[in-house]
């Protein structure tokens, strides 16, 4: 399929994690030239033309109602329209995207639709930005260089082999059950080695566990990263895919999608999410149909945070 | 109670298991085809009682810190699951009973 020429960035599970790490509000242009419904054409073309920019948003009291692209002013410079209003030309059925999002879904977007440039809003949708490839490539420079020189000292320096840091990703395929669970044994074995307590060490093996569970059982694949050091351990889950429709309902004990495959491996009891925010200190969730899901559970090393079972 | 008590109980084999299994002390069963549930106890199961006779339930019972698996209804044991339960020192039966009346073997054992 053509898609995968789209997105030659998932090739790399580091640039991955990177893509997932990062927030859209952390990488979009946060100065936004916009034009209101009663500006021109030719208004539109003097803002693109002093600023290089190929997309112009239309707003109404802070919301996206539409946008003029370098498209739209072409057609109406052909057509001689350039004084009429931008209402009259421009795309009215904008998508935008969350800020809050991950970069990933944005880097999605880009696969799924045609468009430049995507208008970014708030928990209002109020327009806070506007996010272009050029974003994108700009921060993935950036923090694969810092990412690299980091790797760069680090590599200067000789581990303490009993130092609680590990940087590490795992990449998991749909129905793949086999594999299911060495990455959470791994873990389990390097936590254990270090001397972490049993039960901190169990409740990582469970939210990793239940979250690789959940990749192949209910994802069209993904990868589960480890970020560990001396004080948490951070599992984060992204998948490609097809992404949770009400994250909320998904939360709730015994809700599942499940087949009858799934439950025959024993899984597929709607447990498993609300079991990882369960051992976890730190849980998060975010999904967008289409475009994927990420789940994010830290569970603090440190004595003085003693977890509460419930 | 000694799991060497168990198996003889249970008329369990040993499938495999650390070398000195016969002295692992087990306070705590739970008996499940369902590993969701598995992964959901807080307890130490120290024991866990199956007929889910996959990888998984040994990955589960790792995972919870199980010492012990016994699989019930004499189900097929395969290779990947020995294999496993080696590597991460579980000692692994295999049992005639079903699993009801394994817990109910189980329980008189328990009874004072």
């Amino acid at each position: 399929m053509g898609e995968e020429h789209k997105q030659p960035l998932q090739s790399s599970l580091r640039v991955q994690e990177l893509v997932y790490g990062l927030r859209i509000s952390e990488v979009m242009t946060r100065k936004v030239f916009t034009v209101t419904r009663n500006c021109s054409m030719r208004d539109v073309q003097t803002i693109m033309k002093d600023n290089s920019i190929t997309g112009v948003p239309v707003v109404d009291n802070q919301r996206v109602v539409g946008i003029v692209t370098m498209n739209d002013l072409m057609n109406a410079l052909e057509q001689g329209a350039m004084e009429e209003c931008v209402t009259q030309w421009m795309v009215g059925e904008v998508q935008t995207l969350a800020e809050e999002m991950p970069l990933s879904f944005g880097i999605s977007a880009f696969g799924k639709f045609s468009f430049r440039q995507f208008p970014i809003v708030n928990k209002k949708n109020e327009l806070t930005g506007i996010l272009t490839f050029r974003n994108i490539n700009h921060a993935l420079i950036r923090e694969l260089s810092r990412q690299l020189r980091e790797m760069e000292q680090k590599s200067e320096q000789p581990q303490d082999q009993n130092a609680l840091k590990l940087s590490k990703v795992y990449p998991l395929n749909r129905y793949d059950f086999e594999n299911a669970g060495k990455a959470s044994c791994e873990i389990k074995k390097y936590l254990k080695e270090r001397g972490v307590p049993p039960k901190t060490v169990r409740r990582v093996a469970v939210a990793s566990y239940e979250l690789e569970i959940n990749l192949v059982a209910h994802s069209n694949g993904g990868m589960l990263g480890f970020d560990i050091n001396d004080e948490r351990v951070k599992i984060s889950s992204h998948d490609r895919g097809p992404g949770i429709e009400d994250t909320e309902k998904a939360m709730m004990r015994g809700y599942s999608t499940a087949n009858e495959w799934i439950r025959s491996q024993g899984f597929g009891a709607g447990m498993g999410l609300p079991n990882v925010k369960r051992v976890s200190d730190e849980f998060a969730i975010e999904s967008a149909l289409g475009m994927g899901t990420m789940v994010q559970a830290i569970i603090l090393l440190n004595p003085r945070a003693e977890h509460d079972d419930e | 109670m000694k799991l060497q008590r168990i198996a003889h109980a249970l008329d369990a084999k040993l499938i495999c298991g650390p070398v000195d299994w016969k002295k692992i002390n087990i306070e705590t069963i739970f008996a499940s085809d369902l590993m969701s549930d598995v992964l959901m106890s807080d307890r130490d199961e120290l024991l866990l009682i199956t007929s889910l006779s996959t990888e998984q339930s040994i990955r589960s019972a790792s995972i919870v810190g199980s010492e012990a698996v016994v699989v019930a209804n004499n189900k097929t044991v395969t290779e990947g699951m020995i294999e496993l339960a080696q590597d991460q020192g579980i000692a692994l039966f295999c049992t005639r009973h079903p699993k009801y009346e394994t817990c109910i073997e189980l329980g008189r054992l328990m009874e004072p």
